[in-house]
């Protein structure tokens, strides 16, 4: 029987439930040091002195390090390379790293930390991501023109970056439009917390540095290492122990450096451990962004062209992933619906606020929440039923995206109807009633198309082993899925493959666990290594039955010939013949993303250009609405989910509930708010709230396999996609239910009861 | 100070400070790192062990209000080699496990709430959950899986 399709358990399970699975932050080694690090009190000065002579003399100090000790510049994928590791001359936010401190105890290094002499020239703090680019605003970044990037891009001032996307003639089509809408929305700041803070143990040893850290992408951690510290990325081994969680936020480095130059200067294992506060005050969130849309439509609701303009605030420095997605706003913004005339501009800008970065869906929760509620307002205009709008303009197969991209499979329409199946949309408008909202929408969206590279070899006993430097952040993507792909390629049990530890110098590239691409990428490359030591097996056994390859068949374990089952071989026989005829059975694979045809003429600044296994999906929600509080309840959720064939249907499910019940937070209550003063405000999970187990709703989840020809036995990517659509569909919902639009997430019951209020005056006037 | 309690069963002695949060103790004195410091704060419920069979936030509870107490962490629930308990079984059946960080919190959540009532239906495992935050599942199957160990077989 095929182990693909079946929900099996997660090898790494066991010693999760019982206790036994070693975090990131459980990991310490024999005589580790504890470090500390001194964080700007301000968002924005001039360093006029830093003094740690009086620090480092302390008792049990053993290292304290500055920007002298880590020279160099670097920024997340190496896009923009803005970032030192501590502040050098200028602060640029509060919470920017100043000075770290390695000593015997905590006690010794806080109280070392404490005796930094640091003088400050505050400056004017640039908070507002809209007045930033005003002429006269002063330049977070004077020195911006001497940065290196990765690919050219336009950028200007306190403009980190801009990425284009134009087609058509947008102007002509305003010009014989229908009807033209125009609309700006909000959203906040939503952070990741994952239930384990950021940790790092680093040692140096025989010249290089080891690291020990719960990163999603230990590549780009090394070579981000490497990159602020001045060395090569070979210089720095990165091990990965069990990860607590992550949703993009451990994809950069962020606290492996400190260790790792702690550790070199100590002469001693240094260990770094995050507190939440610190989590909240100085790791990456989602960005905050404004988002402006003006679309042009016939009288059908035909969209002719739309003009729209993204503002999303980088924060301080590109530490975080939000310049190198810039271009995913057009992208999202222009995949779902025909859009044959469109200019989108979106913008990256510097504030002296906490570098923002990648959150599971990046940049596209917000950009479809615009895109949604807009749509709305065009149907309300029109007079047109809003589902009615979007099958009117949704792609079709064969159709093109925005840059040009022709998505040959397009599933938007199956999954629109799938969910009308679940939730019968017709029956859902004629028991509208006051208070009551329901909304759907579609969606299309990217696997990560990025390289891996596998080895599978086959042990003694007969069992596989697969050697890969891809992280299992949680998702089941190697803790089942690329087993699962391996086990059905050589017909074993999968409890018979196993998977190396994540170690960057036992394993070739992988690009990280992140936009669904584990389960794709990594198991295109292990499918790969898997079919060559499929090949030499059947080499080595032929000789031994005496057969043609051609004739045997891999199944439970054992050669046979097929359809003759007592002429087989166990495996465990094949690889020790193999020992002594051929040498050990073993071969590796690799894998990216095959180029897809688009049109790059289109698009400036864009590190991301079109959408490689692209997914198709719809949401629905049903809300209502207490008059008297605000408060928002979801009732009911369906999602209808192209994840091109269902690996491990099991593990998909709960991905997708994980991704709404994320997007729930979003959408009504998360918002990491800043203080007219540039310090974050919820720096606890207090105020910071975050979803519990009674703000879920019933979730209906349809699966819908839709193959990608290069996919691993046609799988895409699967994991990231649900939390995108959220708080388009519930904002969008809750209008509906009010009678009133939204215009800025998070939908508080402040924020309702205030919509109620405008809703109620306008109907007045 | 010095505070007597037992550990999983067996007897052991603490010394430190009456206000030492008891996950201290437990991680840093006793090896037991089952139980995480997700937030310090009492919020996220990773910490959660049983006192008394009670479900506690450990990075909270002193150290002086276990003396002469039972406590139990997720590591005495089954021993190493053992099979699981129905609680920790049905997480992993129901597919309630992702990255796992809470689950040793949710276990104990869980297994104090199978213990006090006979027959547990979504509801009750909803309101039992509300100290252990999941950034991962989105609680269905957490909630599943709660309401399978507890035999009555019924569904969210
Ligand atoms: S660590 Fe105790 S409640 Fe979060
Ligand atoms: S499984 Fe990751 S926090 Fe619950």
């Amino acid at each position: 029987m095929s182990v693909i399709g079946t929900s099996v358990r997660r090898a790494d399970g066991d010693d999760k439930v019982r206790g036994a699975a070693v975090y990131g932050m459980d990991y310490t080694e024999p005589g580790a040091l504890t470090a500390r690090v001194l964080r700007s009190p301000v968002p924005a000065a001039r360093i006029r002195r830093l003094d740690v002579t009086a620090a480092a003399a302390m008792p049990g100090v053993r290292a304290v390090v500055t920007a002298a000790d880590a020279p160099g510049r670097s920024g997340m994928f190496f896009a923009l390379r803005d970032q030192t590791l501590f502040a050098t001359d200028e602060i640029r936010y509060a919470g920017e790293p100043v000075a770290a401190v390695a000593a015997d105890t905590a006690a010794q290094a806080e109280a070392a930390i404490a005796a930094i002499e640091l003088d400050l020239e505050t400056l004017d703090a640039v908070l507002d991501v809209e007045t930033a680019l005003d002429d006269g605003t002063r330049l977070i970044h004077p020195d911006w023109e001497s940065y290196e990037t990765l690919v050219p891009g336009p950028r200007r001032g306190n403009l980190a970056w801009e990425a284009r996307t134009e087609r058509g003639d947008v102007e002509q089509a305003f010009r014989e439009a229908h009807l033209v809408v125009e609309d700006e929305y909000r959203s906040q700041r939503q952070h990741q917390n994952s239930i384990e803070p950021h940790a790092a143990v680093a040692r140096y040893e025989n010249g290089r540095y080891v690291v020990h850290t719960p990163t999603q992408f230990p590549f780009n951690v090394r070579g981000r290492v490497a990159q602020l510290l001045g060395v090569r990325p070979s210089d720095v081994r990165v091990v990965v122990p069990t990860i607590g969680g992550g949703f993009g936020g451990k994809l950069d480095a962020m606290l492996e450096p400190i260790a790792c130059v702690l550790a070199q200067r100590a002469g001693r294992p240094v260990r770094l451990l995050n507190t939440r506060a610190e989590e909240l005050r100085t790791c990456g969130p989602r960005e905050n962004a404004v988002v402006r849309l003006r679309t042009a439509v016939a009288a059908d609701g035909t969209i002719l062209a739309q003009d729209g303009l993204i503002i999303a605030d980088n924060g301080a420095n590109s530490s975080g992933e939000t310049v190198a997605c810039a271009n995913v706003a057009p992208l999202v913004l222009g995949g779902s619906y025909r859009i044959p005339n469109a200019r989108y501009v979106s913008q990256v800008v510097y504030t002296n606020t906490p570098p923002t970065a990648a959150f599971r869906g990046v940049n596209a929760p917000y950009c479809v929440f615009a895109q949604e509620m807009h749509l709305d307002h065009i149907a309300r205009e029109l007079g047109v039923d809003r589902r009615e709008l979007r099958m009117r303009n949704l792609l079709r197969a064969g159709e093109p995206m925005v840059n040009g991209q022709q998505l040959d499979d397009a599933y938007l329409v199956e999954a629109m109807q799938t969910v009308d199946r679940l939730r019968p949309w017709g029956e859902l408008t004629a028991a509208s009633r006051p208070l009551r909202g329901h909304a759907v929408v579609p969606l299309t969206w990217i696997t990560n198309p990025g390289p891996g590279g596998a080895g599978v070899k086959l042990e003694e006993d007969g069992t596989v082993t697969v050697a890969s430097a891809a992280a299992e952040i949680g998702s089941g993507a190697v803790a089942t899925g690329i087993r699962q792909i391996v086990a059905e390629q050589l017909g074993v049990r999968f409890e018979d493959v196993n998977v190396s530890p994540t170690d960057t110098d036992a394993a070739a590239y992988d690009n990280g666990a992140q936009g669904s691409r584990t389960t794709f990428g990594m198991g295109n490359a292990a499918l790969e290594a898997a079919g060559k030591v499929r090949e030499q097996v059947l080499d080595v056994a032929a000789g031994l039955l005496e057969a043609d390859p051609a004739d045997l068949e891999l199944v439970a374990n054992a050669v046979r010939v097929a359809g003759v089952p007592d002429r087989q071989l166990d495996l465990a026989t094949v690889a020790g013949t193999a020992l002594m005829t051929r040498g050990p059975i073993s071969a590796t694979g690799a894998f990216v993303a095959p180029p897809i045809p688009f049109d790059a003429g289109c698009m400036t600044g864009a590190l991301f250009t079109h959408f490689a296994a692209a997914t198709y999906h719809a949401h629905l929600a049903e809300v209502e609405v207490d008059p008297d509080t605000g408060r928002v309840t979801v009732l009911r959720y369906a999602v209808a989910q192209d994840v091109g064939r269902a690996i491990n249907p099991q593990m998909i499910e709960g991905q997708i509930h994980g991704g709404v019940v994320q997007g729930i937070g979003y959408a009504l209550f998360e918002d990491l708010r800043l203080s007219d003063d540039g310090h974050v405000v919820d720096e606890s999970l207090e105020t910071y709230r975050l979803p519990t187990s009674l703000d879920v709703p019933p979730i209906d989840v349809a699966i819908l396999e839709n193959p990608c020809p290069y996919g691993p036995l046609g799988a895409k990517g699967a994991a990231e996609p649900s939390i995108i659509p959220v708080a388009a569909v519930i904002a969008c919902a809750v209008a509906d239910a009010i009678g009133t639009p939204i215009r800025q997430l998070p939908l508080t019951p402040f924020a309702v009861l205030r919509a109620l209020r405008e809703g109620r005056r306008s109907r007045d006037l | 100070m010095s505070y007597s309690f037992t550990l999983n069963g067996q007897t052991v002695e603490a010394t430190t400070p009456g206000l030492t949060p008891l996950l201290t103790v437990l991680r840093d004195q006793h090896g037991l790192q089952g139980a995480k410091l997700g937030c310090g704060e009492g919020r996220c419920g990773s910490c959660t062990v049983l006192v008394d069979d009670q479900p506690v936030a450990a990075c909270l509870f002193p150290v002086a209000n276990v003396a002469g107490r039972a406590v139990r962490t997720v590591e005495g629930l089954a021993a190493p080699g053992a099979p699981l308990t129905p609680v920790q079984d049905a997480l992993l059946d129901h597919g309630g496990v992702q990255c796992g960080a809470c689950i040793p919190g949710v276990v104990m959540t869980l297994t104090a709430l199978l213990e006090s009532e006979p027959a547990v239906d979504a509801a009750t495992a909803k309101e039992a959950l509300t100290g252990n935050i999941c950034r991962c599942t989105g609680y269905v199957k957490i909630v599943e899986a709660a309401v399978a160990a507890s035999g009555r077989g019924d569904q969210a």
